[in-house]
């Protein structure tokens, strides 16, 4: 009972925060409602009783992804924080559309499929040794082949940002 | 099953008194730290620290406390306000969230979590996001500095903590803090990884902003870093985390590396004695932070990126590499230990010598460069 009830609260909290993101006038606000919004989704993963996958979401986009769009405008727009500043554009319809697709196409996605292991409506706990063995045994090879990508990404973003004495 | 019973699992009231007492001891101890932290330092420098508040000046945390709360807590005109004034309270929640996830004796935690280091990895993330805020918010060109400083560092330091501890559950084969320190029965896991054990103190100076590197809250630098700004309660906040922090982080370091409550005698001599045995170690530990920000000067901010990037994340990496092959091999763990201690040591040597070395200048540097001088 109480449980449905902090469900109802936490939902409640990250729509409300996904709305501040959008509507709120400053960047500095928008990105700070969005911490909200991912934490609040990770809470939700804590209802669904997948812990690995919450605690991932707030190590990944609570700490890292948001953490490092804070760090871009504290780098790009010193002290702007605060000040109201238009933050739509002739793209907005679009970009209404795009979400509004995106968001038919994962609801539809989400109800029609089947998913394993849902027995009487309940979810099941998945233990972390059946994520690390079928991360490392059964899918190693596209793991590896993410992380090489990523160390990619990664040098080539250093080699663009880097500034040599001559440039 | 329902939702609460998977989740939460014992009653709330049994889970309420439990947070309610650990509260308490975390503002007992945040108090005495600070008083404790003075008067060591001040012994260091051959001082004596606060000798009049009480007998031996016992009450003077809490007289400071008073005093704060008393305080007006101002708030600058160009600055966010929501953004400001939340920032002190998102810089404490991590902390609280992490004391939750600790066991203190066994079975004794507020929740003992079968994921609980990963947990607290997680959380610790938040923590850098109050300290974003109270940088941007403040209106304040020292402010964001310092919260630009203390956010790359953080970042950066995460990377080699983890990695080492990382390396300890491999060891251990769980993440469950209870099962680790249990573990610890025989020896704890300081003897068989030294090295994990300096990089996790290390990156754990860092991430709590203690000297040698407390470049974000530079006094004589920034005039204070992110909080330049606060005042009153707000401020005092701020100290709560940080020392919260320093006893949480004790706790987590004594749990994993010295055994916790576990080593020794944990398991014959009931309850009392592995609480005092998890108080007593993460003493050990404040002490040495302590002792460490008496001995040492501060970095600069480049020599702290590099040290992170350069040195401490490859060793950490290294670790991760060598336990993963005796884990392979099945290699005995005496060897795996003096192999470890070989590492930790050549790892210290190297700093010293770097340390101690002679300054060779061979390109001229700053004004000199530009200026086309010969340095003297």
């Amino acid at each position: 009972m109480i449980t449905e009830v902090l469900w109802w609260i936490v939902a409640a909290g990250v729509v409300g925060a996904s709305a501040g993101v959008v509507l709120s006038r400053s960047v500095v606000h928008a990105a700070i409602f969005l911490i909200l919004s991912l934490a609040g989704v990770g809470a939700i993963y804590l209802f669904l009783t997948v812990e690995f996958i919450a605690l991932v979401q707030f190590l990944i986009y609570g700490g890292a992804v948001t953490v490092l769009i804070l760090l871009a405008l504290m780098l790009t727009r010193m002290g702007a924080s605060g000040r109201p500043e238009p933050l739509t554009g002739a793209q907005a319809p679009f970009g209404a559309l795009v979400a509004a697709a995106l968001m038919a196409t994962l609801i539809g996605v989400a109800v029609a499929t089947a998913w394993p292991g849902d027995l009487g409506g309940s979810p099941t706990a998945i233990s972390i040794e059946r994520i690390g063995a079928a991360l490392f045994q059964n899918y190693g090879a596209p793991f590896i082949i993410m992380a090489a990508l990523l160390l990619v990404a990664f040098v080539g973003a250093i080699v663009i940002a880097r500034q040599e004495d001559g440039d | 099953m329902t939702f609460g019973e998977a989740f939460f699992g014992m009653s709330w009231l049994d889970a309420i008194i439990r947070i309610v007492i650990v509260v308490l001891l975390m503002t007992v101890v945040v108090v005495y730290l600070t008083y404790g932290e003075r008067k060591v330092i001040a012994r260091f420098q051959m001082r004596l620290g606060p000798t009049r508040t009480g007998p031996a000046g016992l009450l003077q945390g809490v007289a400071d406390a008073l005093k704060l709360l008393c305080k007006e807590d101002v708030r600058p005109r160009n600055a966010d306000r929501w953004v400001f004034e939340f920032a002190p309270y998102l810089t404490f929640i991590p902390v609280f969230l992490v004391l939750a996830a600790l066991p203190f004796a066994r079975d004794w935690g507020v929740r003992n979590l079968a994921l609980g280091m990963f947990f607290v990895f997680a959380v610790l993330g938040l923590n850098i996001v109050g300290v974003l805020m109270a940088g941007l918010g403040s209106g304040n060109k020292y402010a964001l500095l310092g919260g630009v400083r203390a956010a790359a560092q953080m970042i950066s330091y995460e990377i080699p903590l983890v990695v080492a501890l990382l390396a300890v559950a491999m060891l251990a084969g769980t993440l469950d803090l209870n099962a680790i320190a249990a573990m610890q029965e025989s020896r704890p896991f300081v003897l068989v990884q030294p090295l994990a054990f300096v990089i996790f103190l290390t990156a754990v100076l860092s991430e709590l902003h203690r000297a040698p590197f407390d470049i974000p809250v530079a006094e004589s630098e920034i005039v204070g870093g992110y909080f330049v700004e606060y005042s009153g309660i707000r401020w005092s906040m701020f100290q709560l985390a940080e020392y919260a922090a320093l006893w949480a982080f004790s706790i987590f370091g004594a749990v994993v590396f010295l055994g916790g409550w576990q080593f020794p005698f944990g398991d014959d001599w009931g309850w009392w004695w592995q609480l005092i045995l998890t108080l007593v170690k993460s003493l050990l530990l404040i002490l040495l932070i302590f002792w460490v920000r008496a001995t040492l000067p501060r970095l600069r901010m480049d020599q702290l990126m590099s040290f992170c990037w350069k040195a401490l994340i490859e060793v950490s990496f290294a670790l991760l590499l060598v336990n993963g092959l005796f884990l392979y091999f099945g290699w005995s763990e005496i060897i795996l230990a003096v192999v470890n201690w070989a590492g930790a040591a050549a790892f210290l040597g190297a700093i010293y010598l770097r340390a101690i070395r002679k300054p060779a200048v061979e390109n001229l540097v700053g004004a000199y460069k530009h200026a086309g001088v010969s340095p003297p």
